[in-house]
C-alpha cells in the first residue's frame, strides 16, 4: 500500500466532484487513501471525503487559506506531503490544480503527469494516459527518476463512485508555515452568465439561419441548459440579428472543439465547418439531406429542428434523472 | 488700330501668364508624386488608335448614347470653333490678317459654315446640359457649382460669337453671309434695331473682344476646375490600360532602398495617379455603377478620386516644398478605413469612366500600406493571412489534406509524372469547400467524357494567393506564387485549365511578372471549345429558365462573356435570360476585393440585391462561374428565401448533368 | 522595464499526427508558435510601449528550428532572441530548468510571460516549473492584467465565467490565456528587421541543466480509432431523438 495524498478541492462550501474522482481511485486500487483539506472554516466537509474513500483527513485551517492562491496551496501541500512521505500526490485538472500542482513537484523535484485522462494505482505507482496535440493522439507517462508521483485527472475521467455513508474518515488539524504570502486575492467575481462560454464548454448546441428569429432560439437555450452546454451560433444567425457576435461560431468568430457539436439548421457552410471541425463528436439536425454539415456529422438527422429539439430536450432530460 | 494688338498682348500675357503658372503648380505636384507609375510607353501604334477612337471618336463618353451625342456635340464644337477664335486672335494681333483671302471664298465660306452649325450644336447642348443639371437631377452627377460656371462661361462663348457674327453680317454685309446658316437668322432679328452701320461694326467688335476675354479667362480658370479634363483627358486616355486585364504593380522587396510599402501619405501614389485626378470630369458614372455605394457603403469612387484630387491641393505647400514627411496620413475624415475596405475591386468604376482613370489601383496602394506597414485591417482577415502562410489555403484546413477531394476519382497528381494535356489547376475552393468539390467532381466527369487528358498538382498545389495580393498583402501574395511557379515550372507545365477566375486571372497575368508564362483557360472557356469541338454532347434535356452572373474577375477583367453563355445555351431545353445588369455592366456579387473574408458591417448586403436581381428575372437557375459568386449567390437566395424554388448551380454542374 | 517572453514552437494545429517511433512523424509538419504564447508575447510588446526605455526578451528552448519561431516573435517587435539548444523531446521540467538558468544570467527580471499551456502537450505546467526556479510569484490562465512599477494585478479565469482578482508583487510569472489581447500581425517592415537581429544562442552547459532534470517521458503514443462514417438516424421524430440519446450516451459516450 503506498501513502496517496489527494488534494481535496472544494468552492463555496461544497467539495468538488472530482476529488470524490480520485478518492474512489486510490480506494479502489487499495492504497492508502489520505485527503488534505485546506481553508478557512472547511472541517466539516472531511466527513465527506470518508464516505467518498478517504482513510484519514488532513485538515489545515488558516485566515490565509480563505481562497484559493497558488503560492499558500503549494507551500501548504509540499510541507503535508513531505510531513506524511507521501508516494502519490492526485488532484484534478482543474483551474486550481493545474496551477499548484507543478510547484509542488518543482519543490519536492519529482515529475507531474498533468490532464490525464486515464488513470491506475496499480501497485501504488501511477500509470496514467493524457491526451496529446489537441487529443488527436494520446500518450502513456513514465515517471523518471524516484521520489513522490504527482498527477492531475481530468474531471469526468474517472467516474464518482457510490458513496459509502457508513464509512468514516479520521480526522487530524494539521498546520503548515505559508510563511509571509506574495500573491494576494483581492476578491472572487461570480460568472455572468449562467451557461459555459462556447470555446471552453464540452458541450454546444448551435442554431443556423433555419431557427428563423431571435425567439426561436428559445428552443436551443433550452436544450443547451439540459446538457449544461453553451449555445452557439452559424454567421447567417449572427448576421440576421437572432444572436451575438461572441456566440458566433465559424472562421471570423470563435473556434470550438468540444467534445459534442449539435448543429440545428446549419447547413455546414465551409466557414463554419473551419470553427467547429475538430469536435470529437458531431451531430446535424437539418431537413436537407444534402446539406455539407452531413459530410462531417457523426449522427444526422434529417428532419425538422422545430420538431426534433424539442423531443432531445426532454430525452436529454430523462437521462439525467437516472 | 493699334491698341489692339496691345490690349491682346497684355491680356493674353495677364490670362495665358496665371493660367501657366497655375499648370506649372499641376506639374509639380504630379512631379513631387513618390509611387511607381505603370509602364505604360509600349505599343505605341494602339495607343494612338486608342486616344483617335476615345478622345476623337467620343467612344467612352458614349457609353450613355444620349449625354454622349451632347457631348460630343459640345467637344467637336468646340474644336472647329477654335479655328476661329485662332483666327480671332490673328485678326487682333495683326489687323491685315485675312484668312478669307488665304484660303479661298469657297474654303471660308464652308469654313464659317461648319463654324456656324457647331455653334448652334455646342449651345444646344449647353442648354440640354443645364436641363439636366437643374431638372433631370441624376444622383451621380451631384451638384456642383464648378459645372454650372464652366457651362456659363460655354454659353457665353457661343452667345457672344453668334452675336458678334450678326454685328459682322450686320456690319460688313460679307460676301458669305448665307453660309453662316444660323448667324444670318440672328442677324436679321437684329437688324430691327435700326443702328447705324459704324454702330454695327463696333459692336461686332465689342463682342469680339468679349469672347476673345471669355477665351482667355476660361483658359485661366480651367486648371483649378474640373474642365481641366480637357487637356488631361487626352494624355490619360494615351496612358490608359490597354488590355481589360490588368496586373498589381508589385513590389520588388529585394529592394532595400524601399522602406515605404503602399501608400501611407497623397505622395506615396504616382503622377499617373494625379493625371487621373486631373481628368475626372465628375461625370459620377463610377458612382452610379459602383455596387458598394449603391448598397449604402461610404465609398464613392468619384469622391475617392476627388477627394485625393483635394489632399494633393490642401498639401501643396508642404508637397512642393518637398517636406512629406509633414503631411497627415491619406486616411482622413474622408478617405476612411471604411471607404478604403469597402471595395470588391469589380472595377466596374474602371469600365464606366469615360476617360480611363484607374479608381482601384489608389485604393491597392492605400492597402498595401495598411496592411504590410500598419498592420491595420478587419480582424477576421488576420485568420485568413495566418491560414495562408502556415497551409497555404485561407481557410483553416491541413495543406496534406487538400487533394482529399480527389479520391476515389482515379486523378494523377503530377508527381505521378502522367501523360497529360492540360493541369487542371483545383484551388483552394475546389479542394475544400463541400459545395464547390461537387463542381470540380462536375468538371472532372466532363474532362473524362471528352478524352482529355489531366493531372493535378494535388498536395503541391498552394493558394494563388489572389485574396492576399487584393487584400494589400504582396509580401504573402509573392511568397505563394514563387512557390507555385517553382512547382509549375519544375513540372515544366504549360497549359492549364481552372474552374475559379480568381486562380485564373492571378495565374494568367500576374504570375508572369515572377517567371510563370502559362496558357491559362477557365473552364468555361474550356467547356464551350470542348462543345463547339463536339467532344463532348449536351443531350439531357434541361427545361428551365436559366441566368447566367457574369464574374467580375472573369468578365470586366478578362472580357470573358460568350463562352459561358455559348457552354449553358448548347444544353437543350434551356432558355436563357439576362439580368438587368449583364456583361460588363454586370453587378458584382460582392465578394472579389478579399471581401469575401471580411463581414460586411454596413448598408445593405451586396449579394443580396444582386440576387434580387437574379430573381426578378424568373429564372429557376442560377449559373455561375465563380466558387465565391456561387457562395453569395446561394446565401443570397437563402436569405431571401426561395432556395426551394431557385437553385444556383455552376456550368460545369449544367453541363455534366446534361452530357 | 526588463520584460521576457517563453515561446514555444509546435506542430500547427491543422497537422495530421502520424506515429513514428516514441512519438510523431515531424516530416512535412508545419511549425508555428503554439497559438497561446502569442498573447504572451503581445502583452508584452504592449506593456513594452507603455514603459519607455522597456525591452522585450523572447526565449525558446528547443532544437535548431524552434528559431524561426524567435524570428516570429522578434518580427512582432520584440527585441531580443534568445534560443537554448535542446534535443528534441525533452520534457517540461528540462525546458523550465534550462528556460530558468538562462533567465537566471539576465541582470534584472520584472516580469515574465508565457501562454497558459502549449498546444502540442497541453501539459500547463512550464510556466509554473520556471516560477518556482527562479522563486517568483506567478499568475496563470490570466485574461486581463493592469501594471505598475512593481506590481501586477491579474484577472484570473476559474470555471463557469467566474474569475479571481489576484495581485502580486512583480518580478512574477505570467501566463496568459486566449483573450487577454488580439495578437498583432507583424508588419513587414518589422518582418525584414526580425530576419537581421542576432538570437543569441545557448547550449545545455550555459544553463545549468543536467540528466536528472527529466522526471518524466511520453512513450506508447496511440491515435484515437478512426472516425467512423456518419450515421443516419432514421425513423419519426419520436423514434430519432430516442435513437440518438442513446447513441450519445452508450456509443459516443459524450453526455
Amino acid at each position: 500500500m503506498a501513502k496517496v495524498l489527494i488534494v481535496a478541492e472544494h468552492r463555496d462550501g461544497k467539495l468538488k466532484k472530482v476529488s470524490f474522482e480520485l478518492l474512489g481511485l486510490a480506494a479502489q486500487a487499495g492504497q492508502e487513501v489520505h485527503a488534505l483539506l485546506l481553508g478557512e472554516g472547511v472541517a466539516g466537509l472531511a466527513s465527506e471525503l470518508g464516505h467518498y474513500g478517504a482513510g484519514k483527513v488532513h485538515v489545515v485551517e488558516s485566515a490565509a487559506l480563505k481562497f484559493y492562491s497558488a503560492e499558500a496551496y503549494s507551500k501548504a501541500v509540499v510541507q503535508i506531503a513531505k510531513n506524511l512521505g507521501a508516494e502519490v500526490i492526485l488532484a484534478g485538472h482543474t483551474p486550481t490544480g493545474r496551477e499548484f500542482m507543478p510547484l509542488v513537484a518543482a519543490r519536492l523535484g519529482v515529475g507531474l503527469a498533468s490532464d490525464c485522462t486515464q488513470i491506475s494505482l496499480a501497485g501504488g505507482k501511477i500509470q496514467a494516459r493524457r491526451p496529446v496535440y489537441s487529443g488527436k493522439a494520446t500518450a502513456e507517462v513514465e515517471f523518471l527518476g524516484g521520489g513522490a508521483q504527482l498527477a492531475t485527472v481530468r474531471a469526468n475521467a474517472i467516474g464518482i463512485p457510490k458513496p459509502d455513508t457508513s464509512k468514516k474518515a479520521e480526522v487530524v488539524t494539521a498546520s503548515a508555515d505559508l510563511g509571509a504570502l506574495k500573491t494576494k486575492v483581492l476578491e472572487m467575481v461570480k460568472g455572468a452568465m449562467g451557461r459555459p462560454d462556447v470555446t471552453e464548454a464540452s458541450i454546444v448546441v448551435s442554431g443556423g439561419r433555419a431557427m428563423k428569429s431571435a425567439e426561436n432560439f428559445k428552443i436551443i437555450e433550452e436544450m443547451a441548459d439540459s446538457l449544461g452546454a453553451a449555445v452557439g451560433a452559424s454567421r447567417a444567425a449572427v448576421d440576421a440579428g437572432y444572436r451575438p457576435h461572441r456566440d458566433q461560431v465559424g472562421q471570423t468568430g470563435k473556434t470550438v472543439s468540444p467534445a459534442l457539436y449539435i448543429a440545428c439548421g446549419i447547413s455546414g457552410a465551409i466557414q463554419h465547418l473551419a470553427g467547429m471541425r475538430t469536435s470529437k463528436t458531431i451531430v446535424a439536425i437539418n431537413t436537407d439531406p444534402q446539406a455539407p454539415i452531413f459530410q462531417v456529422a457523426d449522427y444526422g438527422v434529417v428532419g425538422d429542428l422545430f420538431t426534433l429539439v424539442p423531443l432531445l430536450t426532454q430525452e436529454f432530460k430523462k437521462l439525467k434523472e437516472h | 488700330m493699334p491698341w489692339q494688338p496691345i490690349l491682346f498682348i497684355l491680356m493674353a500675357g495677364g490670362f495665358f501668364g496665371y493660367s501657366g503658372y497655375r499648370f506649372a503648380l499641376l506639374y509639380r505636384l504630379a512631379r513631387s508624386q513618390k509611387g511607381k507609375a505603370p509602364l505604360r510607353w509600349d505599343r505605341i501604334p494602339e495607343r494612338i488608335g486608342a486616344t483617335i477612337v476615345n478622345v476623337l471618336g467620343q467612344k467612352a463618353v458614349m457609353q450613355k448614347p444620349l449625354v454622349g451625342i451632347m457631348h460630343a456635340m459640345i467637344f467637336w464644337g468646340f474644336i472647329v470653333i477654335t479655328t476661329g477664335t485662332l483666327e480671332q486672335f490673328a485678326t487682333t494681333l495683326f489687323p491685315s490678317f485675312e484668312l478669307e483671302s488665304i484660303m479661298g471664298l469657297g474654303a471660308y465660306s464652308s469654313l464659317v459654315m461648319v463654324q456656324d452649325l457647331f455653334t448652334a450644336f455646342v449651345l444646344l447642348g449647353v442648354l440640354f446640359s443645364f436641363y439636366r443639371r437643374i431638372v433631370l437631377k441624376p444622383k451621380h452627377l451631384g451638384q456642383s457649382s464648378d459645372a454650372f460656371l464652366v457651362l456659363t462661361f460655354t454659353g457665353g462663348l457661343m452667345v457672344s460669337i453668334f452675336l458678334m457674327n450678326a454685328f459682322h453680317i450686320l456690319g460688313y454685309q460679307p460676301i458669305y453671309t448665307e453660309s453662316m446658316l444660323m448667324s444670318k437668322n440672328v442677324a436679321a432679328v437684329l437688324s430691327s434695331m435700326n443702328l447705324s452701320q459704324e454702330t454695327y461694326v463696333g459692336l461686332a467688335t465689342l463682342f469680339k473682344w468679349i469672347h476673345m476675354t471669355l477665351v482667355m479667362g476660361f483658359a485661366a480658370y480651367i486648371p483649378t476646375s474640373k474642365h481641366l479634363h480637357i487637356v488631361a483627358a487626352g494624355p490619360n486616355t494615351f496612358l490608359k490600360s490597354l488590355d481589360r486585364a490588368k496586373g498589381m504593380i508589385p513590389i520588388n522587396f529585394e529592394d532595400e532602398s524601399v522602406t515605404q510599402y503602399g501608400a501611407a501619405k497623397i505622395t506615396d501614389l504616382s503622377w499617373k495617379d494625379a493625371l487621373d485626378y486631373f481628368s475626372c470630369t465628375e461625370c459620377g458614372r463610377c458612382q452610379e455603377v459602383c455596387p458598394a455605394w449603391n448598397t449604402e457603403k461610404p465609398l464613392s469612387p468619384k469622391k475617392l478620386i476627388l477627394d485625393l484630387n483635394h489632399q494633393l491641393f490642401d498639401y501643396k505647400a508642404a508637397i512642393t516644398a518637398g517636406k512629406t514627411d509633414e503631411l497627415p496620413n491619406l486616411i482622413d475624415k474622408n478617405i476612411t478605413n471604411d471607404v478604403i475596405w469597402a471595395c470588391t475591386t469589380c472595377r466596374a468604376c474602371e469600365i464606366a469612366c469615360p476617360v480611363f482613370i484607374g479608381h482601384t489601383d489608389k485604393i491597392y496602394e492605400a492597402r498595401r500600406n495598411l496592411v504590410m506597414m500598419e498592420s491595420s485591417f478587419p480582424a477576421e482577415v488576420q485568420t485568413v493571412f495566418k491560414n495562408m502562410e502556415t497551409n497555404y489555403t485561407p481557410w483553416a484546413f491541413a495543406a496534406s489534406e487538400r487533394a482529399n477531394w480527389s479520391q476515389g476519382l482515379d486523378i494523377k497528381t503530377m508527381a505521378d509524372q502522367p501523360a497529360y494535356d492540360v493541369l487542371l489547376w483545383v484551388g483552394c475552393a475546389g479542394s475544400y469547400d463541400e459545395r464547390n468539390k461537387k463542381v470540380m467532381k462536375a468538371f472532372v466527369n466532363i474532362l473524362n467524357k471528352s478524352g482529355v487528358k489531366f493531372a493535378i498538382l494535388g498536395n503541391e498545389e498552394q493558394c494563388t494567393g489572389d485574396s492576399a495580393r487584393r487584400i494589400g498583402n504582396e509580401y504573402l501574395f509573392q511568397t505563394l506564387a514563387k512557390a507555385n511557379i517553382e512547382t509549375l515550372n519544375r513540372y515544366n507545365v504549360k497549359n492549364i485549365v481552372t474552374a475559379c477566375p480568381h486562380c485564373f486571372n492571378t495565374l494568367k497575368n500576374e504570375y508572369k511578372d515572377f517567371g510563370g508564362n502559362y496558357e491559362v483557360f477557365h473552364h468555361s472557356q474550356f467547356i464551350s471549345k470542348l462543345i463547339a469541338d463536339g467532344k463532348v454532347k449536351p443531350t439531357q434535356t434541361l427545361n428551365a429558365k436559366v441566368t447566367y452572373h457574369d464574374s467580375c474577375y472573369l468578365g470586366r477583367w478578362n472580357d470573358v462573356y460568350t463562352q459561358p453563355r455559348s457552354a449553358i445555351a448548347a444544353i437543350p431545353g434551356v432558355q436563357m435570360v439576362e439580368m438587368k445588369s449583364h456583361h460588363d455592366q454586370s453587378m458584382c456579387c460582392g465578394a472579389g476585393g478579399g471581401r469575401m473574408w471580411m463581414e460586411e458591417h454596413l448598408g445593405r448586403r451586396v449579394n443580396v440585391t444582386r440576387t434580387e436581381q437574379a430573381l426578378d428575372t424568373g429564372a429557376s437557375i442560377i449559373a455561375s462561374a465563380c466558387p465565391f459568386c456561387m457562395t453569395m449567390m446561394s446565401d443570397g437566395v437563402k436569405m431571401k428565401e426561395k432556395a426551394d424554388k431557385v437553385q444556383v448551380l455552376d456550368i460545369a454542374e449544367l453541363v455534366s448533368q446534361s452530357i | 522595464m526588463n520584460i521576457f517572453v517563453c515561446i514555444k514552437q509546435v506542430p500547427d494545429t491543422e497537422t495530421k499526427i502520424k506515429l513514428a517511433g516514441d512519438g510523431i512523424d515531424t516530416a512535412g509538419v508545419k511549425w508555428i508558435m503554439s497559438p497561446y504564447d502569442e498573447f504572451a508575447v503581445e502583452e508584452a510588446l504592449r506593456l513594452k510601449e507603455k514603459n519607455a526605455g522597456s525591452t522585450v526578451t523572447v526565449l525558446s528552448a528547443g532544437p535548431a528550428r524552434v528559431v524561426e519561431t524567435l524570428r516570429t516573435a522578434l518580427a512582432m517587435g520584440a527585441d531580443n532572441g534568445v534560443h537554448i539548444e535542446l534535443p528534441e523531446n525533452t520534457d517540461n521540467n528540462y525546458a523550465a530548468k534550462a528556460l530558468a538558468g538562462a533567465l537566471k544570467k539576465e541582470a534584472k527580471i520584472d516580469i515574465v510571460f508565457f501562454g497558459k499551456e502549449a498546444i502540442d502537450d497541453g501539459a500547463a505546467q512550464t510556466a509554473q516549473l520556471v516560477s518556482a526556479y527562479l522563486d517568483i510569484p506567478c499568475v496563470t490562465v490570466v485574461l486581463q492584467a493592469e501594471y505598475s512599477t512593481d506590481k501586477v494585478k491579474c484577472k484570473r479565469e476559474v470555471e463557469g465565467g467566474a474569475y479571481e482578482m489576484v495581485e502580486s508583487p512583480l518580478p512574477a510569472v505570467i501566463a496568459a490565456q486566449k483573450g487577454m489581447n488580439e495578437p498583432r500581425y507583424a508588419s513587414l517592415p518589422n518582418i525584414m528587421k526580425a530576419k537581421k537581429k542576432e538570437v543569441k544562442v545557448l547550449k545545455e552547459a550555459d544553463v545549468g541543466t543536467s540528466a536528472s532534470d527529466h522526471k518524466i517521458k511520453f512513450k506508447n503514443f496511440q491515435l484515437p480509432p478512426p472516425k467512423q462514417a456518419g450515421k443516419k438516424v432514421d425513423g419519426d421524430a419520436a423514434a430519432q431523438a430516442h435513437q440518438l440519446v442513446q447513441l450519445l450516451h452508450t456509443e459516443a459516450k459524450v453526455i
